[in-house]
């Protein structure tokens, strides 16, 4: 039954891809820095209590939360492979590197 | 003839003197209470009203006169704290009150500006309608969350009750392109304020973009807003 579960685990997260939390906390991603495969999802917390919002200007992955208020969730599918940054419009110190494989 | 020159100058003085002493006495009797015997706030009323540092004015001591008398608020302030004074000072007590602090407490200021300013980048003035059109694609991305795309400060960040900022309305600030540059260049906590509410996006952004949106909120938004 075990290895039953731990299949269906595996083949789930081949088919649908990972989750990888990112948080905003204190003006700052994270974590900074995030290796990830294609497929994955990328789930932005805001746990600061104002508003955050997150983009790419990265073709291949190009993304935009727009404005993202304290406490929500918001989730990103990573499309392609490559490395790319990922700002914060409001907060100029805020960088996130993300290498996609 | 020197005489007489001699006697002007000392003129010049004595009454540069006495609107020290008549600011001295006003800023003690008004001001101290929240701006602190240094200028750098009363600690025992920061945690309610979180007065500018005086000593690190971006100001000039003319703007400084004219936010006494209008208080902030009329010259884009969100919050309605610092007060209008014109009620309750004359003119002569006004400029007094503006010629003490600014000689009291940041008299270099003027040269600290100039200087900052002398080492950022030059801009051609032909690249006028570059910047334009580069200041408005930064601004609507980076500032208008907080300033809103018309500028008046009432952004989509601020209506979300828990965040507690008070963007400028900037249509309605006195700074001139210099200082706004300046201004945004090094962040609000640079230039006195005690919270980080305004970032200082030197640190994403080189001179020319940072100049380009000065330049988009001077010509575009506050020609707009006339």
């Amino acid at each position: 039954m075990k290895k039953i579960i731990v299949a269906g685990l595996i083949l789930s997260s081949a088919l649908f891809g990972a989750e990888h939390v990112i948080d905003q906390k204190g003006k700052t991603f994270i974590p900074h820095a995030i290796t990830v495969a294609v497929g994955d999802t990328l789930v932005f917390k805001n746990s600061d209590p104002f508003a955050h919002n997150a983009f790419t200007d990265n073709a291949a992955n190009e993304f935009d939360t727009g404005m993202q208020a304290p406490g929500n969730d918001i989730s990103i599918k990573v499309k392609a492979a490559g490395v790319f940054n990922v700002e914060c419009a409001i907060h100029p110190n805020m960088l996130l590197t993300v290498t996609a494989k | 003839m020197r005489a007489i020159l001699a006697i002007v100058l000392l003129l010049g003085i004595v009454n540069a003197s006495e609107q020290f002493k008549m600011g001295e006495k006003i800023y003690k009797e008004t001001c101290l209470s929240c701006h602190g015997a240094d200028g750098n706030g009363n600690p025992h009323v920061s945690f309610i009203v979180n007065p500018r540092k005086l000593t690190q004015t971006i100001l000039t001591q003319e703007q400084a006169y004219k936010i006494i008398k209008n208080g902030a608020h009329a010259m884009g302030a969100a919050a309605d704290i610092m007060p209008s004074f014109k009620s309750v000072l004359n003119e002569e007590e006004l400029h007094a009150v503006a010629h003490y602090i600014y000689k009291k407490f940041d008299p270099k200021a003027q040269e600290r500006i100039d200087e900052l300013y002398a080492k950022s980048d030059a801009i051609a003035q032909e690249q006028v309608e570059q910047m334009l059109k580069h200041g408005k694609k930064i601004y609507n991305r980076n500032c208008s969350w907080c300033h809103a795309v018309n500028g008046d400060g009432n952004g989509e960040a601020t209506k979300n009750p828990e965040m507690s900022i008070f963007p400028y309305n900037l249509v309605k600030s006195l700074l001139d392109e210099k200082q706004m540059f300046l201004y945004a260049k090094h962040g609000g906590k640079y230039w006195g304020t005690r919270k980080e509410d305004m970032p200082a996006w030197g640190n994403k952004y080189d001179d020319y973009t940072l100049k380009s949106v000065v330049k988009y909120i001077n010509v575009q938004l506050k020609g707009e807003a006339k």
